[in-house]
């Protein structure tokens, strides 16, 4: 026991070390965010000055933010990056669940062959339909479209994946069965009995779609034309463009980018985590 | 029901909130309007040049709206890709550079999205009222594609307050060997490299510097026939000099980026002696770096020979349209664009605005132009870059001329890393390695070229 | 009124947006790709067939050698630079006694929360030089390190190490936490008792534990560095001076939405597809010969 105290004793300012080195970009990009130009280039954090703190508290601002919503319109943007990414969570994980439960629970002819496509289907890199998939969305009419985003999400294979295998662990035939007999509709069975059992990876699998879609960059990048439909992927990068000069906006963008990830991940922390092993770790 | 609800924890539900409130803001948000013309711009000072003569516009004709839209440069050149390979939404008009130009016209003929202006611009006279080299940039195969917007001269601008102190008579420059050894005396190597001075902002990663000088020099990367001519003996001397400037004991470059916040923190803090000056940088400067006031001076380029060109062109911006425009609508865009383009207000608005003088030769009588300048120590800046436009030399537009750019830029790259490498620093000892590297860089340029199925068709 | 019984369709019925997506957004443009890879087009209207041009072309295309070359040192960094830091990191934390480890876990992995976008924004700002904050730290710290020391210029691919470092570090240490936590303890305790040190300890009782999830990690890791896109993109705004940005995702978008040429793009991307199955069956192949 001694010895591991003396251990720990070094553990502490090398595990805070590392942590100063992961949090000094938050800090610095937060910190930029409140300042104009002048103060970016002066401060590297806070601008000095005679405040509390030796902080010049009153030169701080919030102009880059009111700029950002008010003449440049990213409270389109941010509405367009929740309504993609939420829409994309619930679809993907409803056809996720759906093809899971199918895959681990009924038998039927060609069962084992679409295990086997789901499988290969997750390891096609995507690049390498990026091309093609242009060329097929210019021809179903769906370029600049939300839809040409969704469509293609609604039973990803990796959630197929995900969820056979959390089925298989965690729902009893028994149960399926009993309704069955009860007289129970299969789509009524598969929401009010599998999903709730599954609730862990449900959580888990909204959260990495979520997380996904809101930092997807080059799906919407090809695939927007209209600046209106811009997410905010999107939208905070072709700033950099026509407002290269305005480094404390473009941090102010990233911040607004970054936060609700923060918070959402918050809340569904345990189930995220839990999530992202589960393939790993049986996989 | 409600147990059944309890089933999920609040993450899940903080989405479906979320999924449920931005649908019914997306779905319920106006359409933008799309009877208006959109017209598409990547400079904001344009922009704002714009702004009230287009208000102006769309208040005298309610049938023809225009609707301005500022985007960033390669946001606008893919989406002009997308609109005219694929079809989706696209602007009527669009303000864009000769790069984008040359990517647009590289398809096939009956793919080129834009309008052809050539016989407009024969029968209503513009192409002799219009500076001539203002034309080279938007031509392939003898059309053109583009109204010109400018000339975009290009000029030497110094800090006028350290070469007086330093009492420096900047009339003894005529080349640029005069240049780094009239200059020499400013440039401070302290060690701290948080105070030293260099004379020249310029970089070999700059190859739009790169191509102003090419240019200047007579060299290039295209002949008339659109034959690649990286290779030239003059092209050789240029990159060669550049070399010399960026690395070695005499060093006189710095990069400070433009339109670039850290690179004009250099400016204001005087680590930058003089920078090489298209009309449009000088407004961008008087906007962004007013501190600079009453402490520059503009002067003609230094030539490379003595008695040689004393300018160059940097930039330019052509007003194109689209042609799947019916003829009718079109009329009324060209009206709009003369409107624009034409008018004395808007070239003096211009001029104030954004320091851009017209191509449009008949309007380089306006007094505007012979104001004096206050940020440039009252110099008569709109005379001094008029003055040079005639001189402006040719551009031939390719659809490869980003892959020259690219290659040859590559060149001055290797270069610099060859004097670092070997120690060599003049222009002399750098002359045989750069012409060997123009050469590979023209191999390569012929080698992208006999690729491209589309272009080898009409040879 | 089956009762006790399925009917025969209602598994395929669960599975119909699976296969309807599939068969729409990844098997057709898949085949396509095929076709596009023998054509060359400006854009998705005009396309030309070539026969084998594309790839003949590739292999002798010095653009298509620099952006496979930035990729596998990327590659390379991510795995022995990379990997190493999480699993030591993972090692840290793995302590029950130590107090906020969980606080610990969650600073560690919050960059990972960041997308590569963001990430891009933040340290395209963070590498300027002279006024970016690595260089004011360096420079500070140490005066003789350059403030024009150019990052973004000459050190591109250090640069993306060093971002992707601060991004991926922590998400990997998840997944070595969590091979940890089987690891049991009775048997670490048993080496130690038995006079084993620390680091043979960690050879022969804990990394043959985690052996499995490790193979993952490498997997994982491998295949995303591979297709390296965004974090580049965004921190040099294309492909930086004298393409040393360049990668192989970034050339196929280049050549596709850049150029126009989309059948060269479905050319570089096959090339892609092929060495990433090469990497995984090269995994497999060797995770199982570790197994037996």
């Amino acid at each position: 026991m001694k010895k591991s105290n003396t251990a720990l004793l070094f553990l502490y300012p090398l595990l805070v070390f590392f942590s100063i080195l992961t949090l000094v970009p938050f800090a610095w990009m937060i910190c930029a965010a409140f300042k104009g130009n002048a103060d970016f280039f002066n401060s590297l954090f806070l601008p000095q000055g005679d405040g509390f703190l030796g902080i010049a508290w009153h030169r701080l601002t919030f102009a880059n933010f009111t700029k950002l919503f008010g003449e440049l319109g990213m409270l389109r943007a941010t509405m367009n990056s929740v309504f993609l990414a939420s829409t994309t969570a619930l679809l993907g994980t409803l056809g996720g669940a759906m093809g899971g439960y199918a895959l681990a629970k009924f038998e039927f002819r060609g069962r084992k062959w679409m295990t086997r496509l789901v499988l290969a289907a997750m390891i096609i890199p995507g690049p390498l339909l990026m091309a093609p998939g242009y060329q097929m969305m210019y021809h179903l009419g769906l370029l600049d479209t939300y839809a040409g985003m969704l469509l293609p999400t609604i039973a990803p294979a990796f959630g197929i994946f995900l969820f056979r295998q959390s089925i298989l662990n965690s729902v009893p035939m028994e149960l399926i069965e009993a309704a069955r007999i009860d007289g129970a509709g299969e789509v009524r069975i598969f929401a009010t009995m599998v999903l709730p059992i599954i609730r862990p990876m449900i959580g888990a699998f909204l959260m990495i779609t979520f997380l996904g879609t809101w930092n997807n960059f080059i799906g919407p990048q090809i695939l927007f034309q209209s600046p209106e439909k811009f997410p905010l992927s999107v939208a905070i990068n072709s700033l950099k463009g026509v407002y290269g000069q305005d480094y404390g906006m473009l941090m102010a963008g990233t911040l607004v980018s970054i936060a609700p990830i923060l918070v959402l991940f918050l809340l569904l922390q345990k189930e995220f985590i839990a999530g992202l092993t589960a393939g790993s770790v049986k996989g | 029901m409600f147990e059944w609800l309890r089933n999920f924890s609040l993450g899940v539900w903080a989405i479906v909130v979320l999924a449920v409130v931005s649908s019914i803001f997306i779905f319920t948000r106006p359409e933008p309007s799309s009877n208006a013309h959109a017209f598409w711009l990547f400079a904001r000072p344009h922009l704002q040049a714009y702004e009230p003569l287009i208000a102006k516009w769309n208040g005298e004709q309610p049938e023809m709206q225009i609707k301005p839209l500022l985007l960033s440069l390669p946001a606008m050149e893919r989406r002009l890709f997308s609109g005219f390979m694929a079809g989706t939404p696209m602007a009527d008009l669009f303000e864009i550079t000769q790069i984008v130009t040359a990517r647009l016209i590289s398809g096939p003929v009956e793919d080129i999205g834009l309008r052809d202006l050539t016989d407009l611009l024969t029968s209503e006279g513009l192409s002799d009222t219009i500076n001539p080299p203002s034309f080279s940039p938007w031509m392939l195969r003898g059309r053109i594609y583009g109204l010109p917007h400018d000339v975009h001269p290009v000029l030497l601008a110094y800090r006028s307050d350290l070469v007086e102190e330093a009492g420096i008579d900047v009339t003894e420059i005529e080349t640029w060997e005069d240049f780094v050894r009239v200059m020499g005396p400013l440039k401070r190597l302290d060690g701290k490299s948080a105070e030293d001075r260099y004379l020249l902002n310029i970089w070999q990663t700059n190859t739009e510097v790169l191509q102003v000088l090419l240019l200047q020099a007579g060299g290039g990367f295209f002949d008339a026939n659109l034959r690649p001519v990286l290779d030239s003996e003059v092209n050789a001397m240029v990159i060669a000099t550049i070399a010399t400037w960026c690395t070695g004991p005499n060093r006189i470059a710095i990069d400070a980026p433009e339109l670039s916040a850290s690179g004009n923190a250099l400016k204001m803090r005087g680590q930058v002696v003089a920078t090489i000056m298209p009309d449009w940088l000088a407004g961008v400067w008087k906007n962004d770096m007013p501190g600079l006031s009453g402490k520059l001076k503009l002067m003609p380029l230094p030539a490379w020979t003595k008695g040689g060109r004393r300018t160059s062109v940097m930039g330019g911006t052509m007003l194109g349209f689209n042609r799947d425009v019916p003829d009718k609508v079109f009329k009324q865009q060209w009206e709009f664009a003369k409107f624009l383009y034409r008018s004395p207000e808007i070239a003096a608005e211009m001029f104030r605005r954004s320091t851009i003088i017209p191509p449009d030769r008949n309007l380089w009588k306006l007094p505007v132009f012979d104001e004096a300048d206050p940020y440039f120590s009252d110099q008569p800046v709109g005379r001094l870059f008029i003055e040079q436009a005639p001189n402006v030399p040719l551009r031939v537009s390719s659809p490869f001329f980003n892959a020259a750019i690219e290659h040859s830029g590559q060149a001055l790259l290797r270069l610099v890393e060859y004097a670092n490498a070997n120690d060599v620093h003049t222009i002399e000892g750098l002359l045989p390695k750069s012409r060997e590297l123009l050469d590979g860089a023209q191999q390569q340029l012929m080698r992208d070229m006999q690729r491209n199925v589309f272009m080898r068709e009409d040879e | 009124m089956n009762k006790g019984r399925t009917p025969a369709m209602t598994p395929w019925i669960f599975l119909i947006p699976f296969l309807l997506t599939f068969a729409v957004f990844t098997l057709y443009p898949l085949t396509q790709s095929f076709v596009l890879s023998f054509q060359q087009t400006f854009g998705p209207r005009s396309t030309v067939p070539v026969g084998f041009e594309n790839f003949r072309y590739l292999f002798t295309d010095p653009l298509f050698w620099i952006a496979l070359k930035n990729t596998v040192i990327f590659t390379l960094c991510s795995l022995f630079v990379q990997l190493p830091l999480s699993l030591g990191l993972a090692l840290l934390l793995n302590r029950p006694e130590l107090k906020g480890r969980s606080l610990f876990r969650l600073i560690f992995f919050a960059p990972s929360l960041v997308g590569l976008v963001f990430v891009g924004m933040i340290f395209s700002l963070i590498f300027e030089k002279r006024t970016g904050l690595l260089n004011v730290a360096l420079h500070a710290i140490a005066p003789a390190f350059p403030l024009e020391f150019p990052w973004l210029q000459n050190y591109v691919m250090p640069a993306l190490v060093i971002a992707a470092l601060w991004l991926y570090v922590g998400f990997n240490m998840i997944y070595f936490l969590a091979a940890l936590q089987t690891v049991p303890d009775e048997l670490v305790d048993a080496a130690g008792i038995d006079g084993a040190g620390p680091w043979d300890r960690f050879v022969h009782v804990t990394l043959p534990h985690i052996l499995p999830v490790a193979g993952f990690v490498v997997l994982l890791s491998i295949l995303g560095s591979l297709q390296l896109f965004e974090l580049p993109f965004v921190l040099l705004g294309g492909s930086g001076p004298e393409n040393r940005g360049l990668t192989l995702v970034m050339y196929l978008y280049n050549t596709g939405f850049v150029t126009g040429d989309l059948g060269y793009a479905s050319a570089i991307g096959w090339v892609l597809a092929l060495i990433l199955a090469g990497v995984t069956i090269g995994q497999r192949a060797l995770s199982r010969k570790g197994e037996e």
